[in-house]
């Protein structure tokens, strides 16, 4: 016997004023030429040590996910609860140094809302 | 440390994230005014989970998005010329933005089909009013403002397009919306009740669990890290599903609202044959330097120039629809 569809949906709308549990960082860590590109683990504990120097220990355990990685640009997308965003921001640009070269790190594109970094039309290039 | 510091430190950039749920059918649904309403859209991609092959009806609907354009230092004022308005604005919609701008640094300037502000149909624009006139002495006057400008334009009618034999004294370049199709296998899908826009524990997920879910697809990011992990405890939200295998398309350009209407409604005709899956998604991502994100509502750009949207059609023809925007935009309507 074929399953019954539910009855349609009744008008319902919602809106969401700030409230996102997590904010997204695209960002991209630029390296002196000679220096090796960090491997994934490395590339998180620069993100914890960068947290550690600026905000402690208590910054320091701000939990941190790196979503994506890529070595070869040595770029990444990091989540972070959405109350944590300026502490890991700040912490992120005023890291100096890794493997006691100057290093930066650069945000390429920020929201509350990781389905917005997957397009950008900044980056698009039509010519 | 003294407490307003406290929670300066706290506070994240105002955004807004509307939630809608309605069925696609029913005669006062507003699904389509949305997609008419949002002008500029870069990025327009859909996910169909337990597809392999895309239906020949949806390949061509895809094939005919049709052209746009790239005009470099083109005047603004040839925009709200009569030989333009005559030519265009009248028989069709015209969209127009400027390229390679940025609206928190640059000059921006757009054209919408209803034309808004300065309203080129309005009866009194006519070459010798002096509402017309001081338009063009506003823009013409002094140096003009040049910029590099992406157009399209809808028109039912039989003829040809003539925007490249209109520009042909400009560098025009006609361009095609680039399309990419993928297929992903083993997919991890949250499991989803369209009556129910929150979710229910243990039953299905609510609709911020699939933004952030389908924002975990589009950015290839792992669905199946553990809570111990140190590099990432990111998971697809629970209940979930796996599915043998969905079919991904993204189209990128300049993307006009009429095309995405009809790509809206062949995908809702997707269910008019059994199929295995519940649900698919269309999701459209505005232009972050557009000056407007809905109808005339002004958008900026703060820490992003988020203005997207997203679409979850349901086997029954239920939708939910997602509209997201950041700290400098109106709440979409």
């Amino acid at each position: 016997m074929a399953r019954a569809e539910p009855p349609a949906a009744s008008f319902e709308r919602r809106v969401l004023r700030s409230a996102a549990e997590y904010h997204y960082l695209r960002v991209r860590l630029e390296l002196p030429d000679g220096v090796t590109r960090p491997t994934v683990a490395q590339f998180k504990q620069l993100v914890v040590s960068a947290l550690r120097e600026l905000h402690g220990e208590v910054g320091a355990a701000l939990p941190v996910d790196v979503l994506t990685y890529e070595e070869k640009t040595v770029s990444a997308i990091l989540r972070v609860i959405s109350s944590g965003l300026v502490r890991l921001w700040s912490a992120l640009t005023l890291l100096g140094f890794y493997q006691n070269r100057r290093c930066a790190f650069r945000v390429l594109q920020t929201s509350p809302f990781l389905l917005a970094l997957a397009g950008n039309s900044r980056d698009l290039v039509l010519d | 440390m003294s407490v307003p510091s406290l929670k300066r430190i706290r506070q994240v950039p105002r955004h807004l994230l509307v939630c809608e749920k309605g069925h696609a059918r029913h005669p006062r649904s507003r699904h389509a005014a949305h997609v008419w309403d949002h002008a500029y859209n870069c990025r327009v991609s859909f996910l169909i989970p337990e597809c392999g092959l895309l239906p020949e009806v949806l390949k061509s609907t895809i094939a005919d998005f049709g052209e746009y354009y790239l005009v470099r230092n083109l005047s603004v004022h040839e925009l709200v010329s009569h030989e333009f308005i005559d030519a265009f604005v009248k028989k069709g919609s015209c969209y127009a933005l400027t390229y390679n701008t940025k609206i928190d640094q640059d000059n921006t300037a757009a054209l919408l089909p209803n034309a808004i502000t300065i309203d080129l149909t309005d009866s009194s624009f006519h070459p010798d009013s002096k509402k017309h006139n001081r338009v063009l002495w506003a823009l013409k006057d002094k140096k003009p403002l040049e910029f590099d400008i992406l157009l399209a334009w809808y028109h039912t009618g039989a003829e040809e397009s003539t925007v490249m034999s209109y520009f042909s004294k400009h560098q025009i370049q006609a361009l095609k919306p680039k399309i990419t199709f993928s297929t992903i296998r083993d997919l991890q899908c949250p499991v989803l009740d369209s009556n129910e826009l929150e979710g229910k524990p243990e039953e299905s997920c609510s609709t911020e669990e699939l933004f952030e879910w389908l924002g975990a697809v589009w950015n290839q990011v792992s669905l199946d890290n553990k809570s111990s992990s140190f590099l990432s405890t990111y998971c697809c939200p629970q209940p979930n599903t796996v599915v043998e295998k969905a079919f991904l398309c993204t189209i990128t350009g300049f993307i006009i609202p009429e095309k995405i209407t009809q790509l809206l409604e062949q995908l809702c005709c997707y269910f008019g044959e059994p199929k295995l899956a519940y649900w698919l998604t269309l999701t459209v991502h505005g232009f972050a330097d557009s000056p407007v994100s809905w109808r005339e509502s002004e958008h900026g750009f703060h820490k992003g120039g988020e203005n997207l949207y997203n679409f979850v059609i349901f086997r029954n023809l239920d939708y939910w629809l997602q509209m997201a925007v950041g700290s400098y935009d109106d709440c979409p309507p």
